[in-house]
């Protein structure tokens, strides 16, 4: 029965995506129930897995009995275990947070929003246990297909940014596409395991380089990599207020994650660091990433904006600690991947709750807040500890690891890129702190109700899990050490 | 130099393929109109899949069913069907992406009465 756990994880939410248009046509608030349901069954199963296979080992799970350079196949090791445990809980706190907010956010396109969800969350589920590139591709395009569906569900001025992502998310798929077939037209297989075990013997071919390079840019489009982010800030800041939680902290960090397993599984660490040195680009990319996405999130105004451009620098961080190649780099990354969606997916339920109670869309409304909202100004004041990185967050330990790597690694030029990045980290939480508390005399004018349950449950787990993965960090790092590692590194 | 030359006009299907992909991007690219740019994004996902076949076609070869079970399995006599089935996957993503963007266009007219991109920015502002 264990080993069926992957699959039981993909085909509880494909299941119930499935049947929510059926089962909810008559009974519109029925959608709800359901897919909290689902999910929180979802976080149940993949504790279940992560336990199963911290202690039996990965499971290689054979589709319909056909082996593995023939049939489809997927590999449930350490690391997709830990990434799909942290992507099921936070597809379910984004599904408890819409509870109070979706009259207003969605239009009355319940239904739809969550039947997307489940689907979203499946195929990300597929992505990050693929052991076959094709079938990376697929889930990556129903992924990417209900995602442009999430950003406009409701209609308005989400509509032009949904088409923008579009157009450009289905570029990076055409290149990764052609990626894959450069590939396959190489060693004549789409299985990662057996093209690894090929591309010793083919190292001298061109089309394995062009190849990397076409499946490197169509995935830098898909996570946002700096000179091909430009569809992401739009994206996430009009996508409805119940969307932008569950797609920031996901989508480009399951992509980031296939990118790795990409360079580190189907390509071997000695290949891309010493005959292939993609590693070399992949950390250049990182400082760009780390330094121009916090420069322009101090220049914005718009705060789901800012925190969309802060998400931009910090996949630059999780690439620089990724790019070292040595094995403390790699750890930091992975950690501050896992702190990274935490804190994305924390900062846009803030964002969401100010605009939802408080009505405050930019820097200039923050004073509506004040003094009056305790749980929101705190739970922001920790995720600003996490994204600036001081010591009990989980932000500082990821980041310390990736300046241990780089310094391992001799790589300085990317340790002065993180450190520049927390800087101005620190100067645009700054700039919104300063809003906040920014005396005025029309604030004791101006009364709000009750903040509901939903809110404090989602705020209070995003901030109480930055701070655990601070304190537990050594543990769960020694957990990746020991169960995430790639071959050869 | 001419040696380069000589490799790409002896694989014209390469040439097709680039062709067939930089036009799209072209369109997509330069036009204001969002079903043109939508149009190119077709033509780009059709040039890849086009590759795709093209680098899997043989000559003189058969459906991938065992001609005869006696004899030893001769592989220069069958087409290999792996190619095909991930063409008609991409295919099948391809029009359902393609889907979408209508839906999204559609929906940008309903709201903005245009599918001009320049005039939906001026409007937006």
């Amino acid at each position: 029965m264990s080993h069926q756990l992957p699959v039981i994880l993909f085909l509880l939410p494909l299941l119930a995506a499935i049947s929510m248009p059926v089962v909810c046509l008559k009974h519109r608030h029925w959608s709800q129930p359901i897919s909290t349901a689902t999910l929180a069954a979802m976080v149940l199963v993949s504790i279940l897995n992560l336990y199963n296979i911290v202690h039996h080992g990965e499971i290689r799970y054979v589709f319909s009995g056909w082996a593995a350079p023939l049939g489809i196949e997927w590999v449930a090791d350490g690391l997709a275990s830990i990434v799909l445990l942290l992507l099921s809980i936070l597809g379910l706190l984004g599904v408890v947070f819409n509870k109070p907010i979706y009259p207003k956010a969605l239009g009355g396109r319940i239904v739809h929003f969550h039947t997307l969800i489940l689907l979203f969350i499946s195929a990300l589920t597929g992505i990050t246990f693929a052991g076959d590139l094709f079938n990376l591709f697929v889930f990556l395009e129903v992924a990417a297909i209900s995602s442009y569906a999430l950003v406009g569900v409701a209609g308005g001025r989400a509509l032009f940014a949904a088409f923008r992502y579009l157009i450009l998310g289905t570029i990076g798929a055409a290149l990764y596409l052609l990626g894959v077939s450069y590939l396959y037209a190489v060693t004549g297989t789409l299985n990662m395991a057996d093209i690894a075990s090929k591309l010793p013997m083919l190292l001298s071919s061109k089309a394995l380089v062009g190849g990397l390079l076409f499946m490197f840019i169509g995935l830098g489009i898909k996570m946002a990599l700096v000179p091909f982010h430009t569809w992401m800030p739009e994206a996430y800041t009009y996508a409805p207020e119940s969307v932008s939680p569950i797609l920031a902290p996901l989508i480009t960090k399951v992509v980031l994650l296939a990118w790795v397993r990409i360079i580190y599984w189907v390509f071997d660490a000695s290949i891309v660091i010493y005959d292939i040195p993609i590693l070399k680009i992949v950390a250049v990319l990182g400082v760009l990433a780390a330094v121009i996405g916090s420069s322009l999130a101090l220049a914005q105004r718009d705060i789901k904006m800012m925190f969309a451009y802060g998400g931009i620098a910090h996949i630059g961080i999780i690439i620089i600690g990724i790019g070292q190649g040595n094995q403390t780099g790699f750890v930091g990354g992975i950690f501050y991947l896992l702190n990274d969606a935490v804190m994305q997916a924390g900062l846009f339920y803030i964002a969401g709750v100010a605009f939802y109670l408080y009505g405050v869309r930019t820097i200039d409304d923050l004073w509506h807040i004040g003094k009056q909202a305790p749980w929101l100004t705190g739970s922001l004041i920790i995720m600003a500890l996490g994204m600036i990185g001081l010591p009990p967050t989980g932000g500082f330990f990821g980041k310390w690891y990736i300046i241990l790597g780089a310094l391992e690694a001799g790589n300085y030029i990317s340790v002065a890129a993180v450190v520049l990045s927390t800087l101005l980290t620190l100067a645009y939480f700054v700039k919104l702190f300063e809003g906040i508390f920014r005396q005025t005399s029309a604030r004791s004018n101006i009364q709000f109700g009750e903040v509901p349950l939903a809110f404090k449950l989602t705020m209070g787990i995003t901030s109480a899990a930055i701070i655990i993965l601070g304190l537990f960090s050594a543990p769960i790092v020694q957990l990746l050490l020991d169960n995430a590692l790639p071959p050869g590194l | 130099m001419v040696d380069a030359f000589s490799a790409v006009f002896q694989r014209p299907n390469f040439l097709t393929f680039v062709i067939i992909f930089l036009w799209g991007f072209y369109i997509m690219v330069t036009r204001y109109n969002l079903v043109k740019k939508l149009i190119g994004m077709y033509l780009v996902q059709t040039s890849v899949i086009f590759f795709l076949v093209s680098i899997s076609a043989k000559k003189g070869a058969t459906l991938p069913i065992l001609l005869s079970t006696t004899e030893p399995v001769q592989a220069a006599n069958y087409a290999n069907p792996l190619p095909h089935v991930l063409t008609l996957t991409a295919i099948v993503v391809g029009v359902a992406t393609l889907g979408v963007g209508l839906a999204l266009c559609a929906a940008i007219y309903r709201t903005y009465g245009s599918l001009d991109e320049e005039e939906i920015l001026k409007k937006l502002e």
